[in-house]
Order: C-alpha cells, then structure tokens, then sequence
C-alpha cells in the first residue's frame, strides 16, 4: 500500500509534467521580462494558443491511428484563400461568410477524404500520402490567390468571430474550448473514438476484433482537414485577409504541440488534453521569446530542439 | 565443455528460470524438454547470449564468462537456431547466410567464395535451397534450413536447436537428422529443443526437463521411458491437465466445402463442426490449418468454396459479419493479431463487441457500464490481477491470452475458432483455457482449435482433421486419436 | 533449378509460399521508373521539339545532377530503414557555409582561389557529416522516428541558414567556382553531371560489392535479424546517415556554383522531390529494398517532366502539384499492383 501512494505521487507528477513545465517557462520568462506575467499577456497567450490548439487536435486525431497529417499547414492556407475568394465573390456581406464557411467544408472535407482513401482504401504511407497533398495543396493556394491576400471580406466576420468576447472570454478560445470538449467526448463515448485508439495500438488487431478500419481511418482524416478548415476560418476572420501563406509553419507546429503534450507516433495513446497542453507550452515559449526579442529564426531552432527532447523525455517514460 | 550453474533470470519480477545447472559434453546431444513458458527458450537464449546476462556461473572450456551478447558467443563458437528467425526477408539466400561474417579483400566482398561457400555448406547438410533467391519468397521450410546453414557458418562448438523440425516434412527432417550425426560425430556439442518424443529418443544422449522455469532433472535418454519423460514435464498426470469433455455432437454449426485460399495456402479444404463438440485440426506448422481458420473468420481471402453457418451460405466472410454471425475467433499470435497492448484490459476485452447494446446505443458508447460488463467473463476467468484499468502489455503471457478470450464471454457465440489457444502460457493458464474450452462445448457451443500440440487434440477434441500442405488428408475419430495416429498422417504419407 | 524442385517435393505449402513471380520482378527491375521515363521522353519530344535542342538537354542534365546527388542521400537513408526530411535543409545550409568561407577565405587568402574552394567544400561537408552523425545518434540511440527525428532537425537546421543570412543571398563567391564548377563542362557535359555520375557510381558499387551496403539493406530489411546476425546496426545507420549528409552537403555546395550565391532558401521542395525520386525509383518506404540506378532513372524522369513544363510555359507553382499527384500515383499503381499478393 505505501508503494502504492509513492506511485500515485509519481503519476502525479507525471500527468502534471506539462503544467508544471509551463509554469516554471513562464515564470522564467517574467523574470526576465515583468510583461509576461501581465493580464493582458496571459489573454493573449490563451488566445493564441486556441489557434494553436485547434491544429494539435486536428493533427491528433490522425497521430492516434499511427497516422500523420503533412497536408495539415497548406491545407489553412488553401481553405483561408478559398473561403475569402467565395465570401468576396458573393458581395462580401454578412450572408457571404456561409459560403466562405461552405467552399471550407467542401474544400478540407475533399482533401480530408481524398488523404484517408488513399491511405486506407489503397493503403499508401500516410508520410508520402500528405506529404504529396500538401504540396500540391501549396500549388493551389498560391496560384488561385496569385501569391496576394485576398480583401474585402465582411466585416463582421473579424468583429465576430475574432474580437468579440463573451463573458470577457474572446470568441475563439471559446471555439477551441467546444472543439476540446466535442473530441473529448467523441474519443471517450463513441464507438468512433474508441476505434481509433484500437486501431492505432493495432491495427491487424483491430480487423480481427471486427473493427471496419477504412471508415474509421477516412473519418480521422475527414475530421482532421475540417478541424484545420474551422482553425483556418478563425485565423482569417483574425487578420481579416485571406492569406496564401497562412499555414507555413502551421504542420511542424501542430507536430511539436502533440509531441510535446504527448501524443505519441507509435498510435493509439495520447488525447485531446495532451495537444491542447503542448499548445499551451508552444505558445507560452513563443511568447515569451517574442517579449524578450529573440529573433523569430532563432524561435525556429527551438521549436526542432523541444520536439526532439519531448521525444526522448516520452520515450523513456514509454519504457517503464 | 559448457557448463552453466545457478541461471536464474526474472521479467518484471517474475523468474522465467529459477536456479537451473546444465551442462553439455563434446560430441554430445542434449535434450531440453519441457512445456511452452517452462523456460527452455530462456535458457537457451542465455546461452546463446540474446537476452542480457542474469545470475549465475557460466563456464565455457573451463573459462569464465563474465558477459555475452551474440557476437560474443559466435566468437567462442556458439551458435543457434531459434524458431524465430533472424533472417532478413530482402537477402538473398546466400547474402543471409554470411550476413555479418562477409568475407572481403580490402574494401570488396568476395562475392564468388562466399556463393561457392554457401553452396559447399547446404550440400554438406542435403539442403537443396535456390542460392540466390530473396529470402521473403522462401517457405517456411527453406528458411529453417538456411538459418541452419547459417548457424554453421562459424564452425561452432555449441550448436543449438530450438524445435528445428517443427516446420520440416519427413524428408527435411531425415537430413537434418543426418546432419546433427555428422555434426555429432565432428565433436560438436547439441542442445535440442524438441517435444516430439521420437525425436528425443533417436537423437539424444541426455534428457533435461524443466518445469515452471525450474530444473526437474537431467537424466540419459537410454534409462528413461517416455510415460517417464511426460511425467517429469506436466508435473502430474495428464487426466489432471485436461478436464474430461462431454461431447454431445448436435446440429452442424460450421461447415467448410472444398475451400481454397487465393494465396494456396488452403486447398480444397473441407470439415463440419457441430454443436457440443471439440473439433481439432491438426498438421505442422504452415501446413494450412492456421489460414483455414483464418479464411473461415474472413482474414484471408478466399478464392473457391463455401462456408456455411447452419444452412446459410456466407457470401464473403468478414471479421465484422462473422462476429455478428456468432462466430469468435481466437489469433494465434497476442501480441501481433490479438491485443492492442498499449490500451487497457478493459478495451481489450470489449473490442470485439462494441456493438452489442450492453456496450453501445448507436454511435455511443456506453463507458460508464464498461465495467459492469466486463466484470463477470474476467472474473471467470480469473485474471490476474484483477486490474481492468492497466494497460495489456503489462500483463503475462496467460493473463493476456485470458483478455483475448474475455471477448468470446461477451455474448455466447455459436462457433469459436481457436488457433494455438496454449501457445506461451504456462501450466495453470492452459488448465484455465481447457476448462473455459469444456463449458463453451457443455453449453452447446461448437468449438474449433487447431494446434501443434498434439496432447490437446488427444484429449479434447472429439475428431480431429489432420492438414497437410494445404489439403485434408485425414479425418481421425475420438477412438482412432493416438500420438502415433496422428502424427502418421503429418506427412501426407501412410506411413 | 528443376533438380532442385524435384528433390523437394514441389507442393504448395513448402514450394517457395510465392516464388517471386513476373510482376515481382517487373516492379523489383523498375518497370514502373522506365515505363515512365519513356513515356514522359517520348511524349515531351512529340509535343515540344525544343526539347532536344542541345541546350536544353545540357540544361536537363545540369539540374537532373543537382537532384540526382540529393536523391541518393534520401535513397541511403530509406534504404536503412530510415526517412530524411532533412536533406533540403542541409543543402540551404551547407550553400550558406560554402559561400560564407569563399567570402571569408578570398579576403584572407587572396589570390589562391583553389585552396579557397577545396577549403569551402571540406567545410560544408564537415558540416553535412555532422547533420548526417546526429540524425542517426539520435534515431539509433533513443530509437525515435526517423521521420519526427530529421523533421525537428529541418526546423533547426532552417532556422541556423536564415538566422545568419536574414534570408539574404551570400555574394562573393569565387568567381573561377561559378566558372569552372557550376558552368563548367568537360567532354561537352555539364561537370555537375559528372560529379553526380560519379558519386552514382560509387552508389552502385557500394551498395552491391561492400559489406557496408549489404549491412544497409540488412538493417533497413529487418533490424533485429541483422543485429542478432552480427551487424553492428548502429554503426551501419551511422554511415548511412553520414553518407547522406555528405551528399546533400555536396549537393549544397554545387548549387552555390550553379547559382553564383549562398541561399538559404534553395531546397524547400527537395524533401519532396528526392523522397519523389525514391520512392518512383522503386525504394521500399519500410526499407530494405531500392537501387541507385533505378533512382537515377526516377530523378531523370523528374528532371525531363520539369523541363517539359517549363517548355510549355507551365506556372511553376503547378509543377509543385503536378509532383505531389506523380508521386502519390506512382505510389497508388504500386499498391494497386501488388494488391492480390498483400496479406
């Protein structure tokens, strides 16, 4: 019984890892630079990390069936110069932002199914299945847009669903906060959310277990490019633009928050909880490197360090 | 020449070996005999120096060793054959065999000898392989027989052997067998890994039987009867082992006509399996009695026959429509087809059945009864420990073939195919897995195994289909079943 | 080989379970990579007959060689098992460093250009080495994924050539490199494409009469079954990720001739296009399997549809779709290919 209550200390302080780690990054940074640690800041960082956040979920709904999504990134660039296209193109009133809404579904739903039947009904590698969308995802973002942000979107698109708050809560970590609990529950009480996580653990014992793997691995997929849309639709209504080059970074980065969080590559562990937390971490180091003026550059290298380090931090938990 | 005293070794705390002496002469063969997890794959595997070194004394000509990993016992001469292979699929035969120990002149492989050396070494031992063939369109025969050649590639001391005719038909076996006398008569030492009796007898000078990781005894294979050899290894008299089984064969449940699999691994296979009887299929490794399981369950793809389920047809089998079907399939191989070991019991236990309405209404899932549901068939199964929330993997070997099997207590199916139902489980479990077989087959369920151990047919099943290269080649009743009957029919001969 | 089956018993179930059979060898001998490369020839002469113009085909040579190199890096790699998103991150890098010691050495060392330009080119392979040395103590040592492993080392490795340059082109290099190396030719062909003819090569020879290269495979095919065999698996994936990152370093330091100046942002699609070439040119995504020759037909074939869009005044940004769809159906008719023997 006592080893039993040392072991729940240390699964303590397991699961409490990641807050703990963004915590002390943020006391860190405060040190440094008394700003950080400001309401307005921590409002701010909370409001970029739905972004954020929304990209790790997507990407985590595919990490847990022992997939990847490399399409993840372009595909928001694409969906943000796509939607403002249609939303400029119907008149660029209020009424024109559901078919902005509506070219996303159609445009992220079409890549989302494309990317699973490829990898589930031909059964191409998932790497080299995104990794070729993507790019030619890149090919249609930056050649319908002519490489320009797309303007004139409806104004109330920016009003609503970037600055307006709701019991002082801005309307996207709102969004982020659904998204979280939706997955939530989808992976915790639905048939669905279980068949992924039996299917990414193992997949030959998945088939035998009677579970219809090509539906379960088409949806992950689906829901992955739709949940990348809804964060591409929140980033435009941001800036206001539609933008060619929106998702550059967006794929590593949704990557690093999973990994960070710990999701882990080898399927079939990890949660929503997880990517929002590495998210969390991201943005918070992000953040802070921005405050204290370290060069956006340099914010790359640390990025490829903290993925590496995550990996072999959760690894050596995996081996216990 | 090697002797090893007081090997123990521990997995997570458990010993798989537990203070074992055993030694070997010059020239000399040496049985180990024993059930599956009695731990003579740890031993060998400590001699051989694949798993890290445990407690003990090792002596090797009177050195001793202090640490080994498989390079280091090549280079002292000791080489193995395990049944699971190290060879690698994209070589060729010849490339497999020097895999490692390449012979170069400066920077370039000596491509010509080593093709030239590889051709003496098969014809020394009879094997007749195609040189230059990749290694991945070989059967499973052919790669046995080069692991062979390649164990003795060093010239070794020590060879082992772990159950190398487990996969070979008479006449691969016979050379093998020729070759281990040639090797004998050389001064090599033989460890050998066997539970065919025959085999024992004919080969061994000494017999060393090990129990639940512990040593019984050592003693010459000559002084020794076969009752007397069995006794030593279960420990108790077979009747123990094997609860007796009231077959009342009912209505036909399953019924396979003339089936044969798109990859031939099955041809024109044909069995009836009714209600309240233990059907076993019997035949070697790869022999085709694991693909017809298969084939019935919708895992591999059938190219001509039928299966019918009562007097339905089943149009094309799969694993989602045969459950629903009320038909459980069992994998052979846990942790490759059978568990998804990174999830928890509780998940592994209900995967098969989400559907059913205990578990789910429409797409959801009903988790806050998940423990109710499953807290009956795991008890009755006596898992241990009785811990739903823990994850697969860190389960033993019995424990984990217990959640497998928690699937086929969800709801009461009509046919249950088991395939290897024994396989790495230890003593208690495989009473467990039997009694579970006697009341699914008490309870009017029709129960399909097939195995490689020839004691389960013999004492559960109420006919048995022997299986040789994809065909049935016989159909033994209850009072025609003997070790020697059905071993007769594994080579497709009359003999 | 019939004395042999007569012997054996020629039955099903110990007959070879699939001897390798015709479509086996079609795929094993490239069919798919030469189909195409015919096809794509063929079609490209018919439809613009600039295309044999003699500068173009010295223009199709010259950038056939500078993704020739980078694509037998990510073959080695591959082949061990592995995956290298790395590789055009290494070659930004390595066309930073090559310019930035020719700028540094011309001012120390005027006049002796030669000595300059060996001096550079040791540099950036002194730096691809240690990518490559990285990448593999990282992937062998803590067994992570390849993939996740060379992604991070692409963010950092980016991050390195566009901290130093702001994302601005190193001038000053040596004027007799851009002459000689990247203009250069000798026997009427571009010296680019002997160096890429060279190294493939020293590919081919290494992959088929070495022990290395046999340990490659072994380790790419089956790690554990190599290990237990007696390869050293970690210090074969050493070599081969070493080997990449001279090559792609290398490769760094041709394009910096070719162009005139250090960029950090050359080889942002060349992660794509190598793996492209690859996996055309028949390498096994799960390792094991993959020819430097038949990779050179795929980065040949890569090069001639490039051209061929060019010539038809295709916008650039599409000939980045139209290799993402090439590369996922060339894929796609492989599986759909193997389908039936699939288990």
């Amino acid at each position: 019984m006592v080893q039993a209550s040392s072991l729940s200390l240390k699964e303590v302080l397991r699961v409490a890892r990641l807050p703990i780690a963004i915590a002390v990054v943020l006391v860190l940074f405060g040190l440094v630079e008394p700003r950080v640690l400001s309401f307005g800041n921590l409002r701010n960082i909370s409001l970029q990390a739905s972004y954020l956040a929304i990209f790790a979920m997507a990407q985590t709904m595919v990490l847990l069936t022992r997939g990847f999504d490399l399409s993840l990134g372009y595909t928001v660039s694409l969906v943000s110069v796509a939607a403002s296209m249609a939303m400029v193109a119907m008149g660029g009133g209020d009424a024109s932002i559901l078919y902005g809404v509506g070219a996303a579904v159609l445009i992220a739903g079409g890549i989302g199914l494309a990317n699973g039947l490829l990898i589930a009904g031909i059964g191409i590698n998932p790497l080299v299945t995104t990794l070729g969308m993507a790019n030619m995802v890149l090919a249609l973002a930056s050649t319908i847009s002519g490489g320009f942000p797309v303007t004139g979107l409806p104004k109330s698109l920016t009003a609503v669903f970037a600055e307006r708050s709701l019991l002082a809560i801005p309307m996207p970590i709102w969004i982020a906060a659904l998204v979280f609990v939706l997955l939530f529950l989808t992976l915790k009480a639905t048939r669905f959310g279980r068949s992924l996580y039996i299917v990414g653990a193992n997949p030959k014992a998945a088939v035998a277990a009677g579970i219809r793997t090509v539906p379960v691995l088409v949806l992950a997929y689906t829901l992955c490019a739709l949940l990348a849309a809804l964060g591409a639709l929140l980033l435009t209504a941001r800036t206001g633009s539609g933008e060619p080059n929106l998702g550059g970074n967006l794929t590593l980065e949704a990557i690093a928050a999973a990994v960070v969080g710990g999701v882990r590559l080898s399927g079939g562990e990890g949660g929503v909880g997880a990517a929002v937390l590495g998210a969390l971490f991201v943005t918070v180091l992000s953040n802070g490197m921005n405050l204290v003026q370290i060069d956006g550059y340099l914010q790359q290298i640390c990025l490829g360090v903290i993925i590496i380090v995550s990996l072999i931090v959760n690894r050596d938990e995996a081996r216990r | 020449m090697l002797e090893v005293t007081g090997f123990t070794k521990r997995f997570r705390g458990v010993a798989a070996l537990d203070n074992v002496d055993f030694s070997l002469e010059e020239g000399e063969v040496h049985a180990l005999l024993g059930e599956n997890g009695a731990g003579k794959s740890t031993l060998i595997n400590l001699i051989a120096g694949t798993f890290p070194w445990a407690e003990g004394v090792y002596r090797v000509n009177g050195r001793t060793i202090t640490s080994l990993t498989p390079q280091v016992a090549q280079e002292i001469g000791i080489a193995a054959v395990f049944q699971e292979f190290s060879l690698v699929p994209d070589l060729t035969v010849v490339e497999n065999i020097f895999l490692g120990r390449e012979q170069s002149s400066g920077l370039f492989l000596k491509r010509k000898q080593m093709r030239q050396a590889a051709a003496e070494l098969l014809d020394g031992l009879g094997f007749h392989l195609p040189l230059d063939e990749k290694v991945a369109f070989l059967s499973r025969a052919q790669k046995q027989m080069v692991e062979i050649a390649k164990a003795l590639r060093i010239r070794p001391k020590v060879l082992i052997l772990d159950e190398p005719t487990a996969s070979l038909t008479d006449g691969e076996a016979e050379k093998l067998f020729n070759a281990v006398a040639l090797l004998k008569a050389r001064g090599v030492g033989i460890i050998y890994v066997s539970h065919r009796m025959s085999e024992i007898r004919n080969l061994s000078d000494r017999v060393t039987v090990l129990r639940g990781g512990k040593k019984i005894g050592t003693v010459v294979t000559s002084e020794i009867s076969d009752e007397g050899l069995i006794e030593m290894m279960v420990g108790r008299p077979v009747e123990q082992l094997f609860p007796k089984i009231e077959h009342k064969p009912g209505a036909v449940r399953l019924e396979v006509r003339n089936l044969t699999t798109e990859k031939h691994s099955v041809i024109d296979a044909s069995f009836t399996a009714r209600a309240g009887e233990v059907v076993g299929l019997a035949g070697l490794v790869g022999c085709g009695r694991s693909e017809l399981c298969r084939a019935v369950f919708g895992l591999e793809a059938i190219e001509a026959g039928a299966v019918m389920l009562g007097d339905k047809a089943v149009e094309r089998p799969t694993p989602s429509s045969m459950l629903a079907a009320n038909v459980c399939y069992f994998p052979a191989d846990r942790g490759s087809e059978g568990l998804a070991l990174a999830r928890p019991a509780r998940e592994n236990a209900t995967m098969s059945s989400l559907d059913l309405p205990a578990l789910s209404s429409g797409p959801v899932l009903k988790f806050w009864r998940e423990n109710e549901t499953i807290r009956e068939p795991l008890t009755n199964l006596a898992l241990r420990p009785m811990a739903p929330e823990r994850k697969a993997s860190a389960f033993s070997g019995g424990n984990q073939q217990k959640l497998m099997l928690a699937r086929g207590l969800m709801k009461s199916f009509d046919v249950y195919l088991f395939d290897e139902p024994t396989v790495g489980i230890d003593v208690g479990a495989k009473a467990d897995v039997y009694n579970l077989i006697k009341s699914l087959v008490e309870a009017g369920a029709s129960v399909v195994v097939s195995t490689s151990e020839l004691p389960e047919l013999i004492n559960l099943a109420s006919r048995v289909y022997v299986m040789h290269e994809g065909k049935v080649v016989a159909e033994l009743a209850r009072q025609e079943l003997s070790e020697a009957q059905v071993l007769s029919h594994y080579f497709g001969g009359h003999a | 080989m019939s004395a042999e089956t007569a012997t054996m018993a020629p039955t099903v179930a110990n007959a070879p379970a699939h001897r390798a059979g015709r479509l086996d060898r079609f795929l094993m001998q490239g069919g798919i990579v030469i189909t195409f490369l015919v096809v794509a020839v063929v079609a490209t002469a018919l439809i613009e007959p600039r295309f044999l113009n003699r500068l173009n085909l010295l223009n199709v040579m010259r950038n056939f060689a500078l993704l020739l190199i980078p694509s037998l890096a990510q073959m080695l790699v591959m082949t061990a098992g592995g995956f290298d998103l790395s590789v055009g991150a290494v070659v930004a890098v390595t066309s930073v460093v090559t310019a930035a010691v020719m700028l540094v050495g011309a001012g120390y060392f005027p006049g002796m250009e030669l000595f300059v330009i060996l001096a550079a080119l040791v540099v950036a392979l002194g730096v691809g080495a240690l990518v490559g040395l990285v990448n593999a103590g990282l992937v062998s040592t803590f067994s992570l994924s390849p993939f996740m492993v060379t992604l991070a080392m692409m963010s950092v490795l980016m991050g390195v050539a566009l901290y130093f340059t702001q994302g601005i082109p190193i001038y000053g290099v040596t004027d007799s490199f851009i002459a000689n190396v990247g203009r250069g030719q000798f026997l009427g062909l571009p010296i680019v494409l002997w160096a890429a003819l060279a190294v493939l090569a020293a590919c081919i020879v290494m992959q088929r009469f070495t022990a290395l290269g046999r340990h490659i495979y072994a380790v790419g095919s089956d790690q554990r079954s190599a290990r237990l065999s007696g390869v050293a698996t970690g210090r074969t994936l050493v070599a081969a990720y070493m080997l990449a990152g001279l090559l792609a370093a290398l490769t760094g330091f041709l394009m910096t001739s070719r162009l005139g100046s250090g960029q950090s942002t050359i080889g942002g699609t060349l992660a794509l296009e190598t793996i492209a070439a690859a996996v055309i040119g028949g390498v096994s995504l799960r390792g094991g399997v993959g020819r430097a020759e038949l990779v050179a037909l795929a980065a040949l074939f890569l090069s001639v549809i490039a051209n061929a869009m060019n010539l038809v005044q295709v916008d650039s940004k599409y000939q980045t779709l139209v290799l993402g769809a090439v590369l996922i159906v060339a894929l796609a008719i492989e599986r759909l290919l193997l389908r039936k023997r699939q288990a």
